[in-house]
């Protein structure tokens, strides 16, 4: 008979959490250096350097307007949609640079797929939902396969299985963000963002997304803002804790990083007096 | 600012207090009943044990609803992993406190030899005076108090030897070494007492730092055993 294969490293990895050292031998997936955000001239974000991982879960938390979201934003240029935003210092994406002058915006959406806070399906059948990225961008093979290894990687097809015509919009809550997930999976994207992806959820459907995010992260890079730290605690490798900075008239308020690390280093023993501050509910 | 989780902190680091006066009143009955021989006052010792574990299962219990109720993160974390941690060492030396009394009852026929009483009832002032520098350092979160209670405990386990060395001079009365064997058993508790002191120092250390490290690394001790 044969031995049960043991795989102590993965046991490791569910008990304690990835070690940075580990994590940081990963391929980096992301190179961010001196970003800075500005809208209409007002700086939001300021001075970040941060690394992200392959096949790993990366959290933002921080206080409302510490630029988070603005920050998830740059991963995919987001904000090159929104008037008056302005994205400057370093963005690589697997060495290249992402804001280079010849890159589509649109390949980097296919490569870097994003779910918002909340669930926004195409009011059309489940089917066409998953299908519309893949026609949109032409890709090859059959259609039916891909809808149904989509819906199967975001954990919903044996729920939707027998009513793949029916509107997405009959789906409830949970089911139309993992439908969402589905939808960004179907065109084979390297990166998942998500911002808020559960704060629209109830607690099993938020459940569902977390464990959802453990199994993707094995085949995608995922990076999530939440609200809820015990959210990042739960699903995260890494952590970066962002804070606002106010000048001294008390007039502008701008998003800084203040550390970033392991999430167990995060959630046990951080190293800067502000992210103890927030972590613990004494600030923010 | 967490008010709540605030306060339930508060509660669990004066419950741990608590417990702490409880097993010091323990040390101090267990030394007064071995320097008097007072076999009353050894069954006072072994049934107020039950009130060191009265207090040990309540703080058991509180920590359990912080943690299930307020999640806490961080040096909340520690504070209340530390706090359960420490709630057992009190515990374990109330218990070593009944095994000396135990010890002294049943010795209590045989002649006592004046030396080892005497060393014996010194191991037991230090380890007093230890366990309340444990207390002291953790509410002070003074790490370098903390780290003082090594070199305390190194007197206390010189004091052990002593005992030991005393007894085996008791070789050929075979009554003496009798009670001698049993004194030994006594001197050994004080020495886990000692110990279990500097195991509080160690998560004073641990809350304050973030890191957990031992003081010192008995299993590698170059001292051979006695």
């Amino acid at each position: 008979m044969d031995t049960p294969r043991i795989d102590s490293a993965r046991i490791a990895e569910t008990a304690t959490g990835l070690d940075r050292a580990d994590i940081e031998r990963r391929e980096k997936v992301f190179a961010i250096s001196g970003l800075a955000v500005s809208y209409n001239g007002v700086t939001a974000l300021a001075d970040v350097e941060l690394d992200v991982y392959r096949n790993t879960v990366t959290a933002f938390i921080g206080p409302s307007g510490c630029g988070k979201s603005t920050f998830i934003r740059c991963f995919n240029r987001m904000n090159d949609l929104i008037p008056g935003a302005k994205v400057s210092g370093t963005v690589l994406y697997h060495g290249a640079d992402l804001y280079a002058r010849q890159v589509d915006p649109v390949e980097v959406r296919r490569r870097i797929g994003m779910v918002f806070q909340k669930p926004n399906p195409f009011p059309k059948s489940i089917y066409d939902n998953i299908a519309f990225g893949p026609r949109v961008l032409g890709m090859k093979g059959s259609m039916d396969e891909r809808v149904e290894n989509a819906l199967s990687q975001a954990a919903l097809w044996d729920e939707v299985k027998g009513r793949l015509k029916d509107s997405a919009l009959g789906l409830s809550g949970g089911q139309q963000q993992r439908l969402c997930i589905a939808r960004a999976l179907a065109v084979e994207p390297d990166v998942i963002l998500m911002d808020e992806p559960a704060s629209a959820l109830d607690p099993i459907s938020t459940t569902r997304i977390e464990d959802l995010m453990h199994e993707l992260k094995r085949r995608y890079t995922i990076v999530i803002v939440t609200h809820n730290m015990q959210q990042a605690a739960r699903v995260a490798d890494m952590t970066a804790f962002f804070s606002v900075i106010v000048d001294d008239e008390g007039a502008a308020r701008r998003g800084i990083l203040v550390e970033y690390d392991a999430t167990a280093k995060i959630f046990t023993a951080p190293s800067d007096k502000r992210t103890e501050d927030y972590v613990t509910g004494r600030f923010g | 600012m967490r008010i709540e989780l605030q306060a339930e902190l508060d509660a669990l680091e004066a419950g741990f207090q608590e417990e702490g006066e409880i097993v010091l009143r323990s040390i101090r009955g267990a030394i007064d009943a071995l320097r008097t021989q007072d076999v009353e006052l050894c069954d006072e010792v072994i049934a107020f044990d039950d009130e060191v574990d009265e207090r040990y299962l309540a703080l058991e219990k509180q920590v359990e609803l912080v943690l299930a109720r307020q999640t806490p993160v961080a040096s909340d974390l520690r504070l209340v992993l530390a706090i359960l941690h420490n709630a057992l060492h009190l515990e374990r030396i109330g218990d070593q406190c009944v095994t000396i009394a135990k010890l002294t009852k049943l010795s209590s026929h045989l002649g006592t030899h004046a030396a080892v009483v005497e060393g014996l009832v010194d191991m037991g002032e230090r380890c007093s005076e230890m366990v309340k520098v444990s207390l002291t350092a953790f509410a002070d979160r003074d790490v370098a108090g903390a780290r003082g209670l090594h070199q305390l405990d190194e007197l206390v386990d010189n004091a052990n030897r002593q005992v030991f060395r005393e007894v085996l001079g008791y070789v050929h009365d075979p009554e003496a070494l009798e009670w001698g064997m049993r004194q030994i058993t006594a001197a050994r508790c004080f020495e886990r007492i000692g110990d279990n002191a500097v195991d509080i120092g160690e998560q004073t250390a641990f809350i304050v730092t973030g890191e957990f490290a031992e003081f010192t690394d008995a299993s590698h001790d170059p001292r051979p055993l006695e």
